[in-house]
Formats: C-alpha cells, structure tokens, sequence
C-alpha cells in the first residue's frame, strides 16, 4: 500500500456507536414490557440507572452508568405525582432478563417467574381462577 | 438512580451558569456481553435550552409527518445538544454539571431497525 | 355471509357510536325537534371516524399497538392518567346506559318493568363477555343490529315529503323556533357521539383480538368503509323517520316508545318488531363493547394481560375490571337514576377524552418505528390535521354550551 491508498482509506471515528442506540425516556419509558411469550406483564414505569453517585465527582476515564432495572409497581404514582418509595418498596425487573428493545421491551423469561407479575398471579388464583370457566378457553 | 429524578435537572455549566435542562439520556446497547442482550450504557445525556418536557423525537430523527406537528415540536426543542458522558463532571440532585470545555455534538440518532 | 362476518368488527363498532341508546334517543330527538338539520353533523362525524378507526386499525395491524399502549406512550402517564379517567367515567356512564337501554328494550318487547330486566341483562353481558369467544360475540351482534335497517325502510314507507327533508338537511344554521345554542350544543354532541374515543379503542383492540396483521390492511379498511357509513345512515334514518312523524305533530321524544312510533306507523307490528330486535341487539352489542373498552384502556395502560382470545385466568386483572364495572353500572341503575340522561353529561368528559385519543394516533400513524413504510400520506395526514382541529373547537365548546343550554332543554 502507498501513500495515497493510506490517505484515502476513512479513518473508523472512534464515537461511532458499537451497537444499537437509543434514548432512555423516548424509546423505554411508558413502553409495554411482554414476556417471552408475548404476554404483557407491565408498562416501564421508570428505569433504574447504576453507576451514578450523587454529588461525587465523576473521575475521567471511569466506566459509564449502566441500566440496571425496569421499575413498575409503586414507582408509577411517584413518577405522577412526584416523591419516593424506600428502595425495598420497589418492584423491579432486572435488565438483564431484557432479550430485545424495539416498540416493546421484550423479555428472555415468562411472566410467571417474575416478583412483577404477584399482583396478576394472585388475582388469576384468587378471584378469576375461582369463578366457572375461568380457566377455559373461551368458546 | 432513577431516570426520572435525572430527568427535567438543570444542566450546568463548569462555572455555573445554566445552559438548559436534561430532557433525555442517550443509551448504547454495547458493552459487556450477557446472556441476552449486551449491557446498556449511559454514553450521554440530550439537553433542551428552551424546555423542560418530554418531546417526540422529531428534533433527533428524520421523521417530518405530520407537517404541522412536526414543525411545532421542532420549533419548542430548537437548539437541543448532546453531551457525551465523559464531558459530565458531577450528578446531584436536580442538577447535573458539565466539564470545563465541554463538547456540543449533534443530537441525531442513528437510524434504527424496526423490530 | 361469510364476507358480512369479515366486517362485523366494523359494524359492531359503528352501533357503540351511531345507534347506541344514547344515540337512537338523540338522534330521534334532534328528528322531533330540528327535522335533518344536523343531517350535516352526522356526515362530518362519519369522515372523521372513518379516516381515524382507519388509522387505529393499520397501527394495530402494523405494529401489533392498540390504542390505548399508544396514548400512554406518546403522552406520557399524567395526561394518559388524565383521558383514562375521562374514558373510563364514558365507558362506565355507557355501560349502566345500555344495560339500562337493554331492559328498556324489553320492557317495549314484554311490558315487565325494566328494572327487573337489569340484572338480568347486566348478567348476559358479562357471561358473553366471559365465555362467548370473540368473533362469535361480534358476528351475532352486528349481524342482529342490522335489522335496525328497519327505519330506513320505514322512512321511505312513509312516503315522506323529500323535497321538505333535503330542504332541512341543507338549510344552514338552526330553524326559527329554536336557540341557536340548542343547535350547536346538539351538533357538538352529536359530532362526539359519532366519534367517541371508545369506538377506536374497541376497533384497535378488536384488530388485535382478530390478530390481524399487515395482510389483512385491506380488510381493516373494508371493515371501516362499511361500518362506520352504515352506522351514520342508520343514524339519519332515526332522525328522518322522527323529522316526518314526530316534528309535525309537536311530540316530544321523552321515552324508547316514541323512538319506535314512526316504524309502528309506517309497517305496523311487524315492522316494530324488527325494531326492537334491532334495538335489543344494538343496546347489547354497545354494552358489550363500552364494557370491553373499559377493560382494554385499563389494561392496556397499566401494562396488564388483557384479550378475550387469553383464559379469563390469564388475563385475570382485566377481566376484574370489567366484573367491576357491571356491577357498579348495575347500582347506578339501580337507584332509579335515568341512565340516558346520565349519559347526556358524558359529554364533558368527551372533551377532554377526544383531543387526547387523536393526537396519538396521528403521530404514531406517521412513525416509521411502528409503522415500517405503511406510514400516512400527505393526503391522510391533511384530512386528520383537519379534524383535530375540529375536534379541539369541539371539545373546547362542549363544557360552555353544555351548561348555557342546560343540556338541550
């Protein structure tokens, strides 16, 4: 390779993404989470950010906030009207069990596995399970 | 943190002076592989000089339709910037501060894959 | 047959809009009062919904979204707190209406008094709305609410005077005899009737229960060109057929009996009889599907399971929901409360419900994320920029004349 192959060969831009892109409140927040079946199991009511320290100052170089958690549950009323649940209040679906990100947040697991989904699981074994044909499908 | 206490902070300049509030954070789906998705990181945060509420993207994407609308929400975002992660100096509450000499980037998104 | 099944969600949902109790006393007392000056208002409302259930039924279809995930989406969870209220105060007044329109219906049928109709008729809609599978509960309703065509056929039986009933229909602005306000309040409801929120939550919800998916863009649309105008001329038959018998002769519409009058007049027992089947089965299919709507915009914004083609016990929160709101529609009715002229009030809370309903849709309709390349074109985009316009005069002018009129007295 000469001189000019070098010149004219695109120098790769260092703050070219490396993967898919997207921002936090326009592409997560009030999205339908579904299970790995397709099945709702909640809105993202708030996400959970690690990494970030409030009042101490950031040293350059040290490795970015990451996305922890989905928040659903209580975090809902507090994103309304303001305030905020003790930590162990908080009803959180863990990032990790995210498979994809698209007009939905898709999860790796289903619904049953999840402490998210307590509130339908007791209604579906306490209410809906208990009236005739609950359990059926429909005809 | 929770997303929306960061969001709607004051963004702030090293000497102080407000430049806008913290309308969105950028996010990447790049970093240490896991079972199913790679890790999401923080890569920066988008601020609005002139507002504080939430907007419908058509200032970071290319999308133009409906006319009227989209002019609307443009002309309320005007002049919104990113800022990369590594130029934040300090997060508290309801304010995050930038570096001195801190870069302004352009808040386009990639387009992305319909899914 | 089987093409009159494959528009029946078009159908169905055009009864909630155009023939449901509320609107077959409306639509016979604007006919007693106005003749077919509002004729207008109907047509308006038709284009609007048209070009919106459109809209709502592509994005379900496209992107798999139903409306109400939409609104929550693009508006945020306070002012989508703030038209689910709205939407559910509608769906709930609906709801105890028709269920009272439901045993009003049989009481016409019967002559037993309708409040021993209600839990009766209360119970048949939830035990539809439990076991009965989707398609089924809308191809019997919106097929039986056909013979509602009834007062079409009766109007030209009358042989009416048509020159006199263009003459209205196209005379601009009220009649001499009464305020203006009147009109315009009647013209204003009548719009948010044809349009109410709750008809493209049901059509969007129904796009998903029916799984289409983009193959069937032809179908949502042929559903929508049938139902929606079919519902509109229904809706203009009642008001003509109440324009020739009614208007002349000063009677005021106060009771179902004087909605019917005209069909007894022109074809006799038989022809009432049609009647009532149709009301019967328009009441109910409107009852089926407000009661649905509530469930739907519940768990839709909430992110809960929701669908009739789940088990009730694995899409357990949506079904409470609706349980619930039969129940109370059930204790409104029964404290004696005329559920028509409840539904009269529902008005004000369409005001803040419609803005709220379109402007999302509009929006999503043109996002590729969702929508891929069956996005709006420019002409869609102008005719819905338009109605929300309309839409935003409408909803502002509801409150003010709703209370200046003292509800169209």
């Amino acid at each position: 390779m000469n001189d000019e192959t070098v010149q004219r060969m695109p120098q790769p831009d260092p703050r070219a993404p490396r993967g898919r892109v997207l921002d936090a409140h326009l592409h997560l927040l009030d999205r339908q989470v579904l299970d790995r079946d397709g099945t709702p199991v909640t809105t993202v009511d708030d996400v959970e950010l690690d990494g970030i320290e409030l009042g101490a100052r950031i040293e350059p170089g040290s490795p970015a906030p990451t996305v922890a958690a989905i928040l659903t549950g209580p975090q809902l009323p507090m994103r309304i009207f303001g305030g905020h649940a003790p930590a162990r209040r908080r009803v959180a679906i863990p990032w990790k069990l995210v498979a994809s990100v698209g007009t939905t947040v898709r999860l790796g697991v289903g619904a049953d596995s999840l402490d998210a989904s307590w509130v339908e699981r007791w209604v579906s074994g306490h209410i809906i399970g208990r009236i005739p044909g609950g359990r059926h499908d429909p005809e | 943190m929770i997303l929306s206490d960061l969001l709607g902070s004051d963004a702030l300049e090293a000497d102080g002076r407000r430049v806008g509030a913290v309308v969105d954070v950028r996010l990447e789906i790049s970093g240490a592989p896991a079972q199913l998705l790679a890790a999401t990181v923080v890569t920066g945060v988008l601020v609005s000089p002139r507002s504080r509420f939430s907007t419908w993207g058509y200032e970071r994407r290319g999308e133009t339709a409906p006319v009227l609308i989209a002019r609307l929400q443009r002309w309320l975002h005007r002049g919104m910037f990113l800022v990369g992660w590594d130029d934040v100096e300090l997060v508290d509450e309801g304010r995050v501060v930038f570096r001195g000499g801190y870069e302004r980037r352009d808040p386009m998104l990639p387009p992305s894959p319909r899914t | 047959m089987k093409k009159l099944f494959a528009v029946a969600l078009g159908i169905l949902t055009a009864i909630g809009g155009f023939v449901d109790i509320g609107d077959l006393v409306t639509n016979a007392v604007v006919g007693s009062r106005f003749g077919l000056g509002l004729a207008w208002v109907v047509l308006v409302g038709v284009v609007g919904i048209c070009v919106y259930a459109q809209m709502s039924g592509r994005v379900a279809a496209v992107s798999g979204r139903a409306t109400f995930e939409i609104i929550r989406e693009r508006l945020g969870p306070r002012a989508g707190l703030a038209n689910l209220a709205a939407s559910f105060l509608i769906n709930l007044l609906t709801v105890t209406a028709e269920i009272g329109g439901v045993a009003l219906a049989l009481q016409l049928a019967t002559s037993v008094d309708p409040l021993l109709w209600v839990p009766v008729a209360a119970f048949g809609v939830w035990i539809v709305i439990w076991r009965a599978r989707f398609e089924l509960l809308e191809n019997v309703t919106g097929l039986l609410g056909l013979t509602l065509i009834v007062f079409a056929v009766a109007l030209f039986m009358l042989s009416p005077d048509w020159g006199r009933l263009a003459g209205q229909a196209l005379q601009p602005g009220p009649p001499a005899d009464e305020p203006v306000a009147t009109y315009w309040f009647y013209a204003v409801a009548l719009f948010g009737a044809a349009m109410t929120p709750y008809e493209v939550f049901f059509f969007s919800s129904g796009a998903i229960e029916e799984k289409w998916t983009e193959k069937d863009l032809a179908k949502s649309r042929l559903n929508v060109l049938v139902g929606f105008p079919l519902g509109g001329i229904l809706s203009i038959a009642i008001a003509g057929c109440a324009a020739v018998v009614l208007l002349p002769a000063s009677i005021d519409v106060t009771s179902l009996s004087q909605v019917v009058l005209p069909v007894a007049e022109a074809g006799g027992k038989v022809a009432l009889s049609f009647a009532i089947v149709g009301i019967l089965a328009a009441t109910f299919g409107a009852a089926l599907e407000t009661t649905l709507s509530s469930g739907y915009t519940l768990a839709q914004y909430f992110g809960w399971s929701w669908g009739k083609f789940r088990k009730p016990a694995k899409a357990a929160r949506f079904h409470l929901a609706m349980i619930i709101v039969v129940l109370i529609a059930v204790a409104i009715l029964a404290t004696g409360v005329d559920p028509i002229l409840v539904t009269e009030y529902s008005v004000v809370f369409s005001a803040v419900a419609l803005p709220l309903t379109y402007l999302p849709i509009l929006i999503i309709a043109n996002d590729r994320e969702y929508m891929g390349d069956k996005v709006n074109g420019r002409g869609m985009n102008l005719v819905g920029t338009i109605y929300l316009v309309i839409i935003l005069v409408a909803a502002t002018a509801a409150i003010p004349l709703l209370i200046v009129t003292g509800a169209g007295a």
